[in-house]
């Protein structure tokens, strides 16, 4: 059976900052912390979820585009989030701007775990010309 | 890591915090949020036809998780755990092979409702010596965890 693609191709004029996407909601389990710990080489990491990218997951659930690629990430830490908790992130459209010729799109998601507390905060600006930086990179 | 009690002075120095990157963390970095499939961090080809590079690269999220683990080091974790940030600009890729020293320095103190905020600029070199990434972070200590006035 195929899947269907429903997702809309990205017209990057038309995007608007303060578009918020629909809550995200998943848990975090040992397994998933442990991994991260062994594939950052920290064993007291204590933010797993920025490997979740939560923050573009909706866009990219929403959209389809060319692929992207991160020019900068702000990471904000408020409490360590705990195995087994559910965590709702929601995620929204926080800029958009052209550089050089190129275009960017700033995410931004906030997690919350089930018993209300803030986890973190995190913020991505992707360029949007991904292939743009293999030139750019020499290959 | 426990509780630290120090004092901030502009200059004083942040890390060093030497990483080796291999294609192996990269894959467990990916694949401890579930993304199985090919992509540019996890698969030559998926890499050379989105990036236009010859080989995978590590996620800038990574060189944000080892900014994250400097500063912790430094704050200790009970205070960086609940008011740290970091923020990263990427300017060169990071590849598996290379080996990646993040370093800071503390660039101001200010009090705050809070504690003191502590600024510190961070800097992300390779084994070549090209920065692979530069950026700013930063913690509120606690008036509990600094150094009583005399």
């Amino acid at each position: 059976m195929t899947e269907t693609d429903n997702r809309i191709p990205l017209d990057w004029d038309a995007l608007e900052v303060g578009e918020t996407f629909e809550k995200f909601e998943y848990t975090l389990t040992q397994r998933m912390i442990d991994e991260y710990r062994r594939g950052v080489m920290d064993p007291e990491a204590a933010f797993p979820t920025i490997s979740h990218k939560v923050d573009v997951r909706q866009y990219n659930a929403r959209y389809t585009d060319s692929g992207s690629v991160n020019a900068r990430c702000a990471f904000h830490c408020y409490n360590s989030p705990v195995p087994g908790k559910k965590l709702t992130v929601t995620a929204w459209i926080a800029d958009k701007y052209l550089r050089r010729g190129k275009n960017y799109i700033v995410t931004e998601a906030v997690s919350v775990d089930e018993d209300g507390r803030l986890i973190d905060r995190v913020i991505t600006h992707e360029l949007k010309q991904p292939s743009e930086v293999g030139k750019k990179w020499g290959g | 890591m426990g509780r630290l009690e120090r004092g901030y002075a502009e200059g004083d120095p942040v890390g060093p915090l030497v990483k080796e990157i291999t294609q192996e963390a990269i894959n467990l970095f990916e694949g401890s949020a579930g993304q199985s499939g090919p992509s540019q961090f996890t698969d030559e080809a998926a890499a050379r036809e989105t990036l236009g590079t010859s080989g995978t690269v590590a996620s800038g999220r990574m060189s944000v998780s080892f900014a994250l683990e400097l500063l912790r080091r430094h704050f200790g974790s009970q205070v960086f755990n609940h008011t740290g940030t970091v923020d990263l600009r990427f300017i060169r890729p990071v590849r598996p092979g290379d080996t990646i020293t993040f370093t800071g320095e503390v660039t101001g103190t200010s009090r705050e409702a809070n504690g003191l905020k502590v600024s510190v600029k961070i800097e992300a070199q390779n084994q070549r010596g090209d920065v692979t990434g530069v950026g700013s972070g930063s913690a509120v200590v606690p008036n509990a965890y600094l150094p009583q006035e005399e």
